[in-house]
């Protein structure tokens, strides 16, 4: 079977014969993996673009575990003599017989097919759009296409392709008392509609709005609406429930009640239409929904090869590149919709917060505190909407936090598109979500300094 | 397609206007826990070209010269608006250092002395969680339209410790990442860490609404990076009248000539005073700040990896002190304040609003002695009001790897105020 890398095939049985050696009864993992991306970044200001930037990378890894010891070689290139070098490394790092040095072949051809063949459409798709809705701004756009290839110990052999679309920045608003700057963040897959999609976003966030005040400091209750609640649950559920979340607070609480009964979440890589979907993992398993919440009961963890034990990896053991090693990591927080309109949970909020957009977020495992950042919120007084907040932090415990999700949730499951990338210890992957709106209570805010 | 056909492909496509990178790195790392050792061993390499056609900057990265080569025409597809020219730097006299070409030894393994250096330092209250070490050494290449042909090798062996401390019910994990110039330095990064992961489980706010505040180096090296932007900003914030920055005898310095001959862009390192005596005097520019504003680059062009073209950067910033004192007695000249000996969120500073909030987690101090430990306070105020409050700076100066290299000796600020 020939596995196609970008430029160069692979030839899956030669390579299962080079990790052979490798290969044991006592070796838990033994594979090569390879992966070639191409991204375009194009730097907008004021309506131009100011630089243009291609990337073009490859790289292969071939990595061994066996019981506590794992080692991970990484050289450049994805052709077979990058698989060759890799395993030939490997094997001389485990103290095996290495892999005879083969002569230097004809060098492998690039593929002269144009990189990004819809650039010059982008480009006039972006003009116009910021002409329309934010002729003032500094955004970076960015098209990635990453493909990746693992052969493995076990017959498992996979691949799969991501082109993903972002843009970032900032831009110059129309408020009621003057321009303000205002960020805006838009990750999604590409596709058909992705363009439509950018559109209609960044014109609701070039909407004019009242000049916000600062956002007040203490106790609060709060809506997350506009999807944003996946953010929230990827810090205080996602990363607690990493497999290798050595210090998480939920790591001794299989199955336990940790909130109301009406809330369903899992995550889900095979959800393509969200910005953290793939086919398959970068240890080439085809992943599957991890449940987080089931009726309110805390479920399994996210897990990879190393940490899948019993049921098996759930297809989250993911790579920031070829040069680091898979970890397991969240993908797509999907949250279940509930029954509530827009004005019950207002209504049942009362007096609080409704913030649409995070704008960055951590979770401290030991202590199991976390922390959301908001760039801009709304305040509710008796159900309805008052002033324009600025930005501030909404911090709280995951236990308590958990806790005080209601037992209302609205209707409507929305993609989260402000969410994008997640950096854990350095290591970055692209994650995303989709959730309705959601009451919590008792959190703390505190606002920008 | 090798690296003569990328310049020669360059130069025909930019005349006068263009550079070349490349880097070839090989690096070693160990990742260690209680219960897993990983060990890596990485090749890498990275060819990068920047051009301006007809005035419009370009920049391609890749694997490899093919891939490189790809990216350019990709690149090419796409015309920015123009840029002004750049002054590339031009062939020096003195020759490029020859590198050592040596192979990279693997890091040791400290995990199990560093486990017992952090419990002994912690009374058995913390535990090491995992650490990670990197040895590596990469050789840069940079060739441009000047002529210049230069090559330099850089070292590295830095990492990240991680440890838990637990008190009751309560816990704290702590993360530091550290940069090793001579070797390892297992004690002071234990004590480090020990505090980090151990102050914060006392049940104990800011005794003090305001007071004086002792700095420890880490956290002054926090400060310094994060108004960093200060010294990169094309126009000076509003509340910086006169270029009145900090307190008198405060000096600001970046200096990374121990590090590397040249900057990522082929300018020699040199020491740039951006504040002197309390006022600033200086800024960093790379060739495209300096070719914005007219002047000659400084040599901080910096690359964080060949992915990304050079932006003017801090290379290796510190607070100098004119006359600096042992920090002991820094300590004695505290009559009521806080000592913050780590931070336990990210400084938040905000240059153009002139504000800033630091948490930290310390020890209080009364009458030059310390009492007892503080589990968390804020500082928060204006920025202006902070920096002229810098008393004094005490002789331990220390650098810390990020977000970039930044280096500080104790500080005392003579007044902050807590929550």
């Amino acid at each position: 079977m020939l596995l196609h890398c970008s430029r160069v095939d692979w030839d899956e049985a030669a390579i299962r014969r080079w990790l052979e050696p490798l290969d044991g009864r006592e070796v838990d993992i033994a594979e090569v993996f390879g992966e070639a991306l191409s991204e375009l970044v194009l730097e907008w200001n004021d309506g131009v673009i100011r630089e243009v930037r291609v990337r073009r990378e490859e790289g292969t890894a071939a990595r061994r575990r066996a019981g506590g010891v794992e080692q991970l070689v990484c050289v450049p290139g994805c052709g077979e003599a990058s698989a060759r070098e890799a395993v030939r490394a490997l094997r001389s790092e485990a103290g095996g017989e290495p892999l005879p040095i083969r002569p230097a072949g004809r060098p492998e051809e690039t593929d002269a097919g144009a990189l990004f063949p819809d650039a010059d459409r982008w480009t006039r798709r972006l003009s116009s759009l910021f002409a329309r809705h934010a002729p003032k701004h500094a955004f970076r756009f960015r098209i990635r296409q990453t493909e990746r290839r693992v052969v493995a110990d076990r017959s498992r052999s996979a691949s799969s392709s991501r082109r993903l679309v972002s843009l970032e920045g900032r831009f110059t608003a129309a408020s009621r008392a003057g321009d303000e700057e205002r960020p805006f963040a838009f990750h999604a897959p590409h596709s058909e509609s992705v363009a439509d999609e950018l559109k209609t976003e960044l014109a609701a966030a070039a909407v004019p709005r009242d000049r916000p005040v600062p956002a007040p400091a203490g106790e609060t209750d709060a809506i997350l609406a506009a999807g944003s609640a996946a953010v929230f649950f990827h810090e205080v559920l996602g990363h607690p429930l990493e497999a290798d979340a050595e210090t998480s607070p939920l790591q001794n609480l299989p199955d336990a009640r940790v909130a109301v009964p009406d809330l369903e979440i899992v995550d889900d890589p095979r959800r393509l239409d969200l910005f953290g979907g793939y086919e398959n993992d970068d240890e080439g398993v085809a992943p599957r929904a991890a449940r987080l919440v089931a009726a309110g009961r805390l479920g399994g963890r996210i897990t990879d090869r190393a940490h899948g034990a019993a049921p098996g990896s759930t297809g989250h053991g993911r790579r920031s590149g070829a040069a680091d090693a898979p970890r397991p990591r969240g993908a797509n927080v999907v949250v279940g919709p509930g029954s509530a309109d827009a004005d019950e949970m207002l209504r049942r909020l009362g007096n609080g917060l409704w913030i649409e957009t995070f704008d960055g977020g951590s979770v401290e495992l030991a202590s199991g505190t976390f922390r959301l950042r908001f760039p801009r919120a709304r305040r509710v007084r008796r159900g309805r909407f008052a002033d324009e907040l600025g930005g501030g932090v909404l911090a709280g415990e995951v236990l308590p936090a958990l806790a005080g999700v209601e037992p209302v949730l609205g209707r409507d499951a929305r993609a989260c598109r402000s969410f994008g990338w997640c950096a854990r210890s350095g290591e970055v992957v692209p994650v995303g979500g989709s959730a309705p709106d959601v009451l919590l209570r008792r959190l703390t805010v505190r606002p920008d300094p | 397609m090798n690296a003569d056909d990328l310049t020669r492909a360059l130069a025909r496509r930019a005349p006068g206007q263009w550079e070349l990178y490349s880097k070839v790195a090989e690096s070693r790392e160990s990742e260690s826990t209680t219960s897993l050792r990983r060990a890596f061993w990485r090749r890498e390499e990275g060819w990068a070209a920047r051009w301006q056609e007809s005035g419009a900057p370009r920049f391609a990265a890749g694997t490899s010269p093919p891939e490189l080569h790809r990216a350019i025409e990709a690149a090419d597809a796409i015309t920015p608006a123009a840029a002004p020219p750049l002054e590339w730097p031009a062939a020096r006299k003195a020759p490029s250092p020859e590198t050592s070409g040596a192979a990279v030894e693997a890091p040791p393994d400290l995990f199990a002395e560093l486990a017992r250096a952090v419990s002994a330092a912690s009374r058995g209250e913390a535990t090491l969680l995992s650490l990670t070490l990197r040895r590596g050494r990469a050789e840069e290449r940079i060739a441009n339209a000047a002529g210049l042909e230069l090559r330099q090798e850089l070292r590295l062996f830095d990492g990240i410790a991680a440890a838990v401390g637990r008190r009751g019910a309560k816990a704290r994990e702590a993360r530091l990442a550290f940069r090793w110039q001579d070797g390892p330095e297992v004690e002071p990064l234990a004590r480090r860490l020990a505090d980090a992961a151990t102050l914060p489980l006392s049940d104990r706010p800011a005794p003090f609404g305001s007071g004086q505040w002792l700095l420890d180096p880490a956290v002054g090296a926090a400060l310094l990076a994060a108004v960093a932007p200060l010294f990169l900003a094309e126009r000076p914030p509003r509340w910086l009248v006169r270029g009145r920055f900090g307190s008198p005898g405060l000096a600001v310095v970046d200096d990374a000539s121990r590090d590397a001959p040249a900057d990522g862009e082929g300018v020699p390192s040199r020491r740039v005073l951006l504040a002197e005596d309390g006022t600033l005097v200086g800024c960093l520019l790379d060739l495209s700040a300096a070719a914005a504003c007219g002047r000659r680059s400084t040599g901080h062009g910096v690359r964080p990896s060949f992915r990304v073209p050079p932006r003017a950067r801090p290379r290796r910033l510190f607070f100098e002190a004119a006359s600096a004192v042992p920090p002991s007695d820094l300590l004695a000249s505290v009559s009521k304040g806080l000592y913050a000996s780590a931070l336990t969120a990210l400084a938040r500073v905000d240059v153009e609003a002139d504000r800033y909030e630091i948490e930290f987690t310390g020890v209080s101090i009364v009458a030059g002695r310390a009492g007892g430990p503080v589990a968390g306070a804020r500082a928060r105020g204006r920025l202006s009001e902070l920096l002229r409050r810098i008393r004094a700076l005490s002789s331990d100066l220390q650098f810390f790897p990020s977000p970039y290299p930044a280096g500080s000796p104790t500080v005392l600020v003579e007044r902050a105020n807590f929550d």
